[in-house]
């Protein structure tokens, strides 16, 4: 599978690549399973002396760390896990359906203007920060803040673009022929668009499904300045344990952290084998 | 309108098509009709607008202007599966996840046939093809000509009004396109299936048309049989673009008192020249193909010229000529060859009633 051959130069810079890339993954897990002294010791504890698993039950029941002299962590971790559950596979649905069925208007169909597929990227232009605060002031008006349907309204805003122009580009590469094809062996418009088209660019499917979800599953903005209580994600959740007694509870950070890496790694592996190039060879003549 | 007769009405009428792709007009005023029964064969060069002109029939192009009737049907804004046509691909569009057995099956699969009916249905088509042993394949493991095949089972498994064919054979081998036109030809023969097929090549159109349409930038340029094309081409372009090597075109004029001035030599008028005889002397544009010219003995010779090149093409060789200041191209049967070597002094004959003349200008066919 290997391009060129695997020298030792090449080789030296796979590893280097390997070792920047992986280390702080490396750390995570090792902080995760430190107990509270060895978080944040000098020198450097690399490994554990005394592998725990308190720092996640930390994450279920707060009161876990009073064993270690350490209390104040107020509230479980388990609604912002739902919540990121909720507000991530949801809204990254909407953004793949709405973005699919876009995406093969813009790629067939030569809707609206020319410029229109750039206009819609366009809509990523400028740092959500610039849109944070009107966002606020119009969730608050419509009383949709603190609401999952309102963060979820966002997602989806703020993915749409990426997820049209990923789904466009790969449609872009199926040749319309194949669906038109299905078109004039009997199939309607839609049936041949259901049926052809989307079974075709499904490893590109996945792999923008992936790309989204990971979007939404990490933002954190958002999340912060439109909830108060109702509404909370992991990456806001993480940022609340500090505590005023112990500063950073670097461990329950590191533990939740690696629970919330846990189903990108587990997706990642699953749709591995769909992301394989070449699913239309022979398709055509070349 | 009037009422059709069933047995007359052709499977396909476009009167006055229009597309314009930009600005660009890829179908201009585009009319003909196809019978029931026929090889239809749209020719032209790459460009010419011959997909999108089946593309149009097809449904899947919506023209600009012009109506487009199928059978008795007017098409307009009916869908592709709403026409009763099947159309092949030019780069075939096989189902890349389907078997070559499901990719056959398909059309009859949607049409919600017997899963028995189907099957010899598809048995059928795959023995007339030759690709029974190929049926579990996916199109990936199968050779370009079993791809090709494939495709052609696809469309010939349904019994629709119309077949549109884009540049079926165009990425075989030559030996294999040949092998396999003429088994189409045969197919369409013994079913009676109506075909309309666009081909960049002329030698395919004269082997299997039996109406050639020739396009040209949109336009319908000329219709006729293939020998008629060949024989009497529209203009000087059709002539060039029908026969190889190409026809030889040279600058001419019509004295007077008869005979054809060209290439510092005299011919004599030929009979079909007769009309374009003027008081005063007039430029035409000649064209000679290949074939009607033969070495001559230089002494007598109409034109006399210096071999400059010869080319074997198995059979025959094409030599070519410059006489007068004109490069002619000419080809002859090996036999005749023997003694003949760049540098050689000869004479040409011409079959001066198998000539052409062309409005130097227009380009029009004259004569």
């Amino acid at each position: 599978m290997l391009s060129r051959p695997l020298t030792l130069p090449l080789a030296l810079l796979l590893a280097a690549a390997l070792v920047i890339t992986l280390f702080p993954v490396f750390w995570i897990v090792m902080t995760a399973i430190k107990p509270p002294t060895d978080w944040n010791a000098a020198p450097a504890v690399w490994l554990p002396s005394e592998p725990t698993l308190v720092n996640f039950r930390t994450l279920f029941d707060p009161t876990a760390l009073k064993a270690y002299g350490l209390s104040g962590v107020s509230q479980p971790a388990t609604p912002s896990m739902l919540g990121s559950i909720l507000a991530s596979v949801v809204a990254t649905a909407l953004s793949i359906l709405i973005g699919l069925f876009a995406a093969i208007g813009l790629s067939r169909y030569a809707t609206m203007t020319k410029a229109t597929p750039l206009m819609i990227l366009s809509g990523r232009m400028f740092p959500p920060a610039a849109i944070a605060v009107p966002f606020v002031i119009i969730f608050s008006v419509t009383n949709v803040i603190d609401t999952y349907s309102g963060l979820i309204a966002i997602y989806v805003a703020v993915t749409l673009p990426f997820s049209t122009w990923m789904l466009k580009s790969f449609i872009d590469d199926l040749p319309r022929e194949i669906e038109e094809a299905a078109m004039l062996d009997g199939r309607s418009r839609l049936m041949a668009h259901l049926t052809v088209t989307i079974p075709l660019v499904r490893g590109g499917l996945f792999a923008t499904t992936m790309f989204i979800f990971i979007l939404n599953w990490s933002e954190f903005m958002f999340a912060l300045v439109l909830s108060y209580t109702n509404v909370t994600t992991i990456p806001v959740q993480l940022a609340k344990y500090v505590t005023a007694t112990a500063g950073t509870l670097y461990g329950v950070q590191a533990a939740l952290a690696v629970l919330a890496m846990l189903p990108l790694v587990i997706g990642g592996f699953m749709i591995q084998s769909h992301l394989a190039r070449g699913m239309t060879f022979g398709a055509v003549k070349r | 309108m009037n009422a059709m007769n069933p047995i007359t009405t052709p499977a396909l009428a476009l009167d006055r098509l229009g597309k314009t792709f930009r600005g660009v007009a890829a179908l201009d005023d585009v009319s003909f009709t196809v019978p029931k029964g026929a090889l239809t064969v749209v020719l032209g060069a790459a460009g010419a607008g011959k997909t999108t002109l089946l593309r149009a029939i097809a449904g899947l192009e919506r023209p600009d202007a012009g109506a487009i009737h199928i059978g008795d049907k007017d098409a307009a804004g009916r869908e592709p599966r709403d026409r009763d046509v099947a159309m092949i691909f030019d780069n075939l569009a096989l189902y890349p996840d389907k078997t070559g057995f499901d990719n056959i099956a398909n059309p009859l699969r949607i049409r919600g046939m017997e899963k028995g009916v189907i099957e010899a249905a598809v048995k059928d088509i795959a023995a007339r093809l030759k690709i029974a042993h190929i049926l579990n394949r996916k199109p990936k493991t199968m050779s370009g000509g079993e791809r090709q095949r494939v495709a052609l089972g696809r469309a010939l498994v349904r019994t629709p009004a119309l077949f549109l064919l884009d540049e079926p054979l165009s990425s075989l081998d030559a030996q294999l396109r040949i092998e396999l036109r003429a088994e189409l030809r045969r197919l369409q023969r013994s079913l009676g299936y109506t075909f309309l097929m666009a081909t960049p090549d002329f030698a395919e159109a004269m082997a299997i048309a039996d109406t050639v349409i020739m396009l040209r930038a949109g336009k319908v340029v000329q219709i006729a049989d293939p020998q008629t094309l060949y024989d009497e081409p529209a203009d000087r372009e059709v002539a060039r673009f029908v026969g190889a090597p190409e026809i030889n075109l040279v600058p001419a004029e019509i004295g007077p008192g008869g005979g054809v001035r060209l290439a510092g030599g005299l011919l004599p008028l030929p009979e079909k020249f007769l009309p374009l005889l003027a008081p005063e002397a007039r430029a035409i544009e000649v064209g000679i193909r290949p074939e009607d010219l033969a070495l001559a003995p230089v002494e007598g010779a109409a034109l006399s010229g210096v071999v400059t090149d010869i080319e074997p093409l198995g059979a025959s060789v094409a030599i070519s000529v410059e006489a007068g200041g004109v490069e002619f191209r000419l080809v002859v049967p090996v036999a005749a060859t023997a003694s003949i070597t760049p540098g050689l002094a000869v004479g040409l004959s011409v079959e001066t009633g198998r000539m052409h003349a062309f409005d130097p200008q227009t380009g029009v066919r004259l004569a």
